[in-house]
């Protein structure tokens, strides 16, 4: 389903160069659950920001379901975003503004779907979540725990392929990020979506399938 | 989607009320502020050009100079001009129009009238103003036939029919009302109460006096050449060969009617001529405001870029096309603008009547031109919404999601020298507006206290006096009786405006072709020593004098004059030698009595000219009473009593000199006094977007600030720290201010024959003022912050 070819990624800093990304190869079969570890600084939210489309490679080939995006245009790349990406926040990164259900509700709003159909499709995964009750809170009246809730809960409503996470359980307390890798392992069993989770934690890679290690831009083993 | 958008605006407007507060507020300011002026430009730009055949209608002008002398150019025409002319095969109708104040009486009531008009029978067919009842074409067709004004009709006959009732017209002659014509509007220069019949005057015709309006309707704009041609003809045979060959000249020049109020060197016929440097003025500060407001909405939507920033992140990340952002941010200005335009429209409507004042106009809103504002209202609101959205929201859509979501907030607040430019272009205006006003201010200062070498302070004037010199003697003493009276004198215009225009020759020592230009006015005995006009040379009348010019017939008379400085240097003779000089002035042989100190007897525009006074009795319209002292209700009381026993047939009605002094400089005292209220709201907008600057600034540096303090910085080093970046940007902007506002005040200066200087303190003073008000907005956002705890801003982080 992803397949990275030779990836670098590098920034200019000041005459050089710094390389956070070096020759990856990397293949995540469809319906894996994958998570990267490695300490900071490594280059592993680099690489999930790649495969996120949020960054571009330096240089190398990205195929995602077997179409090259690593040169896609704006347009394009958001088609994907749309489609088959959600994304999971460390900092949450829910809209202050809005509430539970319209934080959820976004996505959909970007894919240009009808009134109904968001209705229905926000009212499944609140219902799922058992936050039927909060839907009309704002972020702000959530704890930690909740927040990431409603954060997974806008990744999956547009029933994504992938779900690209970068410590989803970094800001929480551990019983809360034991109902948050449950909820990530429920998802990658039950639905069948691939996940991808950037994580510190052995415990947390424990729920996935893959350890991909990283060290100085380099993939081991 | 676009519900959605709605409704994100709208949360968005919620969340940040001191932010959108200063955005609607400013705008709403500058929005009603423009809706003022445009409506009183609108006013102006529509001045005459709406009679129904307003392309065939022109005033003559009369250019008249003596040997070689540039001609002076003159609305007032002779009357046989209309005679003369009305035969032209390009002439459509002429139309005669005189203007005087006038005393009305009917019944038991007494009023004293100034829009007062005689024209010729065919006035209400030239100009189209709608008649409530009447014919047009008969209504003036005779003698002793009146039209008077919707106001007029209720004034005098309350709601009763006018037509066919008498009136008593200064306690002589009865007209007859035969009309009654709506209310002339705003946007025209013949503005009347009263139009009577031209033929009632009975006036004989000549080429000797000018002191009517002569319109003209051709038959087709496109023979205006022939006609200049016509006039340029019968102007040149009033002229004798001796004139002609002494270099004297005389035009009569069509001026189109929709010129008339702004490009005419003429004055208008009721009232002060429209100027069109104050039109560009208010139209240069009703769109600055506009746009300064509009700077205030991008700035602050740039400055809380950062703050917005992860919001772009993470709608991109969860499938936002940049299109559609952008679009989101362009909902949020069209909202905020909508809401400013409509508290500015109510604004607009609650303020019109003190704006009206203010400027001394009779605007309506949604009058007969309501659609067109309504239609610049639309333009406004897409103009102010696109401007005020589109750099935001291309900036705040162009975010690159991937710098906001890393980890921490890495992307700083950018744009930074955008705003800073903005801030200092706000403050460049507020300085400039600032210094005009207090430009226009110090002149009325300088204008109130020159010494005008004539004291016209406590004066009294009389309107309407008319009796012969028996009777003005008698009047003269009783009213010296009174206590707090001291000098009593008579005139036939305001001493500090006079215009009469006239030429004196047969100088002696002076060839007999020799004529000057001068200004003269007929005075009575006592009128050097009631105004305070001092003799350089010469003595001041006697009883003797006056006898000399009472005599009839008028041809024996012997006639006194006294020249001023300036006249008498013009003939090139000292004071001391002028005094016995024989002269003659428009036909009154006399021998000069004494020679005046100069003062100032028109605006202080036109530089002192020569000017001649002499008793003459036949004239007298004014009665000026020096006062004194004691109470001035108790003497004008006394005086009113003296007034009903010695003119029963006139209404009492007084004013004070310093009145007709002020009243020339009407529109510098408007433009002054308009200036000065939009540089401050001006200067207000301009604040509003610093303090919410400020606000954001202060916010986004609230850890460095902590930082700083447990470093031990103290408050006041924060805030100046703080306020210093600010500072330095309002001294650019007075840097740059300084030259531009220096140079419009010069040149408005220069309008003026005598005006102040432009001294220094002035500039100094709109700098200290901008700095001021600056530093006081800044800091209070700094302090706020300064005095935070350090631990408190630092665990937010």
């Amino acid at each position: 389903m992803i397949e990275l070819q030779k990836i670098s990624k590098h920034y200019p800093v000041g005459f050089g160069k710094n390389e956070i990304l070096k020759d990856v190869d990397l293949t995540i079969r469809e319906g894996e659950f994958v998570s990267i570890m490695g300490p900071s600084g490594s280059g592993k939210s680099t690489l999930l920001h790649i495969l996120g489309l949020l960054e571009e490679p330096s240089a190398g080939q990205y195929l995602f379901q077997g179409e090259r995006v690593d040169k896609m245009n704006e347009k394009k790349r958001t088609q994907l975003h749309r489609g088959a990406i959600g994304f999971v926040f460390q900092a949450y990164h829910l809209i202050d503004e809005l509430t539970v259900y319209e934080n959820i509700e976004t996505p959909l709003l970007y894919k240009n779907l009808s009134g109904s159909e968001r209705k229905s499709k926000v009212a499944d995964v609140l219902d799922r979540f058992n936050m039927v009750a909060k839907k009309d809170l704002f972020p702000n009246q959530l704890s930690g725990g909740q927040q990431q809730l409603v954060g997974i809960a806008r990744a999956i409503v547009a029933e994504p392929r992938v779900i690209l996470a970068d410590e989803p359980t970094g800001n929480l307390h551990s019983d809360q990020a034991k109902v948050i890798m449950e909820l990530f392992k429920q998802l990658n069993d039950q639905d069948k979506i691939t996940i991808v989770q950037v994580t510190h934690s052995d415990l947390n890679a424990t729920y996935g399938n893959r350890i991909i290690q990283i060290r100085d831009g380099y993939i081991q083993g | 989607m676009w519900k959605n958008y709605f409704k994100i605006a709208v949360k968005n407007l919620l969340k940040r009320k001191l932010y959108a507060g200063i955005n609607v507020f400013g705008l709403a300011t500058a929005i009603a502020c423009f809706i003022l002026l445009s409506l009183y430009l609108e006013n102006e730009w529509t001045y005459d050009r709406w009679y129904k055949n307003v392309t065939e209608l022109y005033r003559l002008r009369m250019d008249y100079g003596e040997k070689g002398e540039k001609p002076v150019q003159t609305a007032l025409t002779p009357n046989i001009l209309a005679t003369a002319i009305k035969d032209q095969p390009e002439i459509e109708k002429v139309v005669r129009v005189y203007h005087r104040d006038v005393s009305i009486r009917y019944e038991d009531k007494n009023w004293n009238e100034k829009r007062f008009l005689y024209a010729d029978a065919p006035f209400f067919q030239l100009f189209s103003f709608p008649l409530k009842s009447g014919n047009a074409a008969t209504v003036l067709s005779g003698p002793d036939m009146v039209v008077i004004s919707a106001s007029m009709a209720k004034k005098y006959f309350g709601d009763t029919d006018p037509v066919g009732k008498i009136l008593l017209i200064n306690g002589k002659r009865s007209y007859q009302v035969t009309g009654v014509a709506a209310d002339a509007p705003s946007n025209t220069h013949l503005k009347f109460d009263f139009v009577a019949s031209y033929s009632t005057l009975q006036l004989k015709e000549y080429w000797g006096s000018a002191n009517y309006y002569t319109y003209v309707q051709v038959q087709h704009p496109a023979q205006l050449e022939s006609l200049q041609a016509s006039l340029t003809a019968l102007a040149r045979q009033q002229l004798s060969d001796e004139e002609l060959n002494s270099g004297a000249s005389l035009n009569f020049v069509p001026e189109r009617m929709a010129d008339i109020h702004l490009h005419s060197v003429a004055a208008d016929v009721t009232e002060e001529k429209g100027d069109m440097r104050y039109n560009y003025i208010f139209a240069l500060i009703g769109g600055m405001l506009l746009v300064i407001a509009c700077v205030n909405f991008m700035n602050l939507a740039t400055a809380r870029s950062t703050e917005r920033s992860r919001e772009v992140g993470v709608r991109k990340a969860l499938g936002a096309q940049r299109g559609q952002l952008f679009w989101q941010f362009m909902m949020e200005s069209a909202l905020l603008t909508g809401i400013a335009l409509g508290i500015g429209l109510l604004l607009a409507k609650l303020l019109l009547p003190a704006f009206n004042q203010l400027a001394d106009v009779h605007l309506q809103m949604g009058g007969t031109s309501g659609y067109r504002l309504y239609l610049v209202l639309v333009i406004v609101f897409f103009l102010v919404s696109f401007v005020t959205g589109i750099y935001p929201a291309l900036f705040l859509s162009g975010f690159r999601p991937v710098q906001v979501l890393k980890g921490s907030q890495t992307a700083t607040p950018q744009g930074r020298g955008i705003r800073q430019s903005l801030v200092v272009f706000q403050f460049a205006a507020s300085i400039f507006f600032i210094i005009c006003t207090l430009v226009v201010q110090q002149q009325m200062q300088y204008i109130q206290h020159k010494k005008l070498g004539l004291d016209r302070s406590e004066v009294l004037a009389l309107n309407g006096f008319k009796a012969d010199a028996q009777v003005l003697e008698a009047f003269k003493g009783r009213l010296l009786q009174l206590s707090g009276v001291t000098h009593v004198t008579a005139s036939a215009e305001s001493p500090v405006d006079i215009q009469g225009g006239y030429s004196i020759d047969h100088i002696e020592g002076r060839p007999a072709s020799y004529a000057l230009n001068i200004n003269a006015l007929p005075i009575e005995k006592d009128y050097l020593k009631t105004l305070g006009i001092n003799l350089l040379s010469g003595e001041d009348l006697t009883h003797a004098d006056i006898a000399d010019i009472l005599k009839e017939p008028s041809e024996e008379r012997a006639y006194h004059f006294f020249l001023n400085e300036t006249a008498v240097k013009k003939l090139g003779w000292t004071p001391e030698a002028a005094v016995g000089k024989r002269m003659m002035l428009n036909g009154r042989q006399g021998t000069v009595k004494g020679v005046m100190k100069d003062f100032h007897f028109t605006s202080m525009k036109s530089k002192i000219e020569p000017i001649v006074v002499f008793p003459e009795y036949d004239w007298f319209q004014q009665i000026y009473i020096k006062t004194g002292g004691s109470d001035k209700q108790q003497v004008i009381a006394a005086i009113g009593a003296l007034w009903k026993e010695v003119q029963p047939a006139t209404p009492f009605d007084y004013h004070f000199l310093d009145d007709d002094f002020n009243r020339m400089y009407k529109s510098e005292y408007r433009v002054g006094a308009v200036l000065g209220v939009f540089a401050t709201l001006v200067m207000i907008v301009s604040c509003l977007g610093l303090l919410g600057l400020a606000a954001l600034t202060t916010q986004q540096r609230t850890r460095e600030i902590g930082i700083r303090k447990v470093l031990g910085a103290s408050v006041t080093n924060v805030v100046a720290m703080l306020s210093k970046d600010f500072i330095r940007l309002v001294v650019i902007a007075l840097v740059l201010a300084v030259p531009i506002a220096w140079y419009a005040g010069h040149n408005w200066l220069n309008a003026f024959a005598y005006h102040a200087s432009l001294s220094m303190w002035l500039f100094v003073a709109a700098g200290a003022l901008a700095i001021v008000v600056a530093l006081l907005t800044v800091s209070l956002q700094s302090l706020k912050t300064a005095t935070m705890n350090p631990v408190k801003s630092l665990r937010a982080e």
